[in-house]
């Protein structure tokens, strides 16, 4: 440990006067673990560093193979080393000079421990959380009723929030988003998707018992569908079903639970239920045929296929195919490689629907254009096609 | 809520003197002048720094390894066993950074100290 005379006896020789100084030193060495390497930094924004001075927590996830994210209860970021060129020293026992106490008669020596030190630290940077893997996870064991397939003797590998926590590079908050997303529900305390066929036979139920009993969409309540389903499908799932495809509420009066469908989200689920049979369709015949399937007193648009289906208008007669964007990678270089590569020319109106969840936090479709895609004019309207050589 | 640590900023590299290693072994001694300038001692180069406001914090984080259950500012990961644990152990939200060249401390007569 170094001594004042020994400190005094260095600014001698340094020729540096003791009275041009304050009276606070540190005399700064080394800790005994200094170089084990278990320290790092990482540098934080604002919103994290009033995340963890509030004593919240953040979890780090990644397996061995997938670059590591940090998240917060509600936040993801992609985690990346940056190198510097200069030697960082952490050091907890080192003051500056304004937490210095005033007046202070002589010499004080701060015997100070570098705890580590590093050139280099995690930088962080906001990124989506990357739940496409969810539903490939969930997809393994769809659940199609009580008395499934999958529920006698399964032993597929089942997830609960904790379970899918472990393996999806999310937050908690965006892991229970994409989980209303996609429809699952918990069952058991596992989550799972409903077959589409099953989910779509449930919807089916519903409808009918709308137009049978005369009810607006908008009024659907909730007790008469229990009552008048339940001995179809179980209870839960048919609450289920009203949840995905309408809004919840109560009415004042009495107190009771009502839905109010979602049309547009029924017409697409139908939509789906059609294209999903073949290869593509004649969009006309298409068009009539969907109008005919879905419940009367629904208005089907094309519209409501966005990010759904794609229309082939370079086509005689003019086609229609199933394109669901959750089928399209997830990587944003990768999209859009795949996206040129299924179409050389893309208008902004058809693509949008297939790269708007790849746009960061304040960016736009446009500014994503313009990074990953080149105009062009075709016919007078502003197209879009590849920077880069596609194999088509 | 964790501490505030100090970080030091200085340019190129330590290396011990005698190669035993940086472990427990002095550094240097950091003072500042009346008006606040941080100057380093350190070997026989005399530092002069700034103190400086991050524009970005920083977390330090201690890795830990095996089953921990630790509460506040506990980072897992997401792998299953075994586990390591980041926790956060203090923040940084100001540095002193030494960027002007070294001056040499030179001396002609070996002083017993």
């Amino acid at each position: 440990m170094r001594t004042l005379d020994e400190v005094l006896a260095t600014l001698q020789i340094a020729k540096l006067n003791v009275d041009d100084l304050k009276p606070v030193i540190h005399c700064l060495s080394f800790g005994e673990n200094v170089s084990s390497g278990d320290y790092c930094l990482m540098e934080l924004d604002d919103t994290l560093c009033k995340h963890i001075e509030a004593g919240k927590s953040l979890v780090i996830r990644g397996d061995k193979d997938e670059h590591a994210v940090l998240c917060s209860e509600d936040k993801t970021y992609d985690l990346k080393i940056a190198d510097t060129s200069n030697l960082l020293l952490f050091i907890p026992d080192c003051k500056t000079p304004d937490h210095f106490p005033e007046d202070l008669p002589c010499q004080n020596l701060i015997q100070s421990q570098i705890s580590g030190f590093s050139s280099s630290y995690w930088e962080l940077r906001r990124c989506r959380p990357k739940v496409k893997k969810l539903k490939k996870l969930l997809m393994d064991n769809t659940y199609e009723g009580p008395d499934g397939e999958n529920e006698k003797n399964s032993t597929e590998q089942m997830y609960s929030t904790d379970d899918l926590l472990e393996t999806i590079q999310a937050s908690e908050q965006e892991l229970l988003n994409q989980l209303q997303v996609i429809h699952a529900c918990k069952i058991e305390g596992y989550w799972r998707i409903l077959e589409f066929d099953y989910e779509m036979k449930i919807m089916g139920h519903i409808t009918q018992l709308v137009d049978s009993e005369s009810w607006s969409f908008s009024k659907v309540p909730l007790s008469v569908c229990l009552e008048e389903l339940g001995p179809l499908e179980p209870k839960e799932m048919i609450e289920h079903c009203l949840n995905c495809y309408g809004k919840r509420y109560i009415e004042e009066e009495a107190g009771e639970i009502y839905f109010a469908l979602n049309e547009d989200k029924l017409c697409r689920a139908t939509a789906q239920m059609l294209l999903q049979n073949a290869v593509k369709f004649n969009l006309s015949e298409f068009q009539e045929v969907w109008q005919q399937s879905v419940a009367e007193g629904m208005t089907t648009r094309l519209d409501q296929l966005k990010g759904l289906a794609l229309v082939d208008q370079s086509s005689r007669p003019e086609t229609i195919f199933l394109l669901k964007v959750e089928d399209l990678p997830e990587d944003t270089q990768e999209r859009f490689n795949c996206l040129f590569g299924m179409r050389e020319k893309w208008t902004e109106e058809a693509v949008a629907p297939y790269i708007r969840d790849l746009c960061g936090e304040k960016q736009t479709i446009g500014a994503l254009l313009t990074k990953y895609a080149r105009t062009s004019l075709q016919n007078g309207v502003k197209v879009y096609n590849s920077r880069r050589p596609v194999a088509t | 809520s964790p501490g505030e640590w100090m970080l030091i900023e200085l340019q190129g590299e330590i290396e011990s003197r005698q190669n035993t290693g940086l472990a427990g072994s002095l550094m240097g001694d950091l003072h500042y002048t009346k008006e606040g300038v941080p100057v380093l001692i350190v070997g026989h180069h005399i530092l002069y720094g700034k103190v400086v406001k991050l524009e970005k914090p920083f977390a330090v984080l201690v890795k830990r390894s095996g089953h921990q259950e630790e509460d506040g500012n506990a980072m897992e990961t997401g792998e299953a066993k075994p586990s390591t644990n980041y926790q956060v152990t203090a923040l940084i939200k100001k540095k002193i950074i030494f960027k002007t060249r070294p001056k040499p401390i030179i001396t002609n007569v070996p002083k017993k100290v």
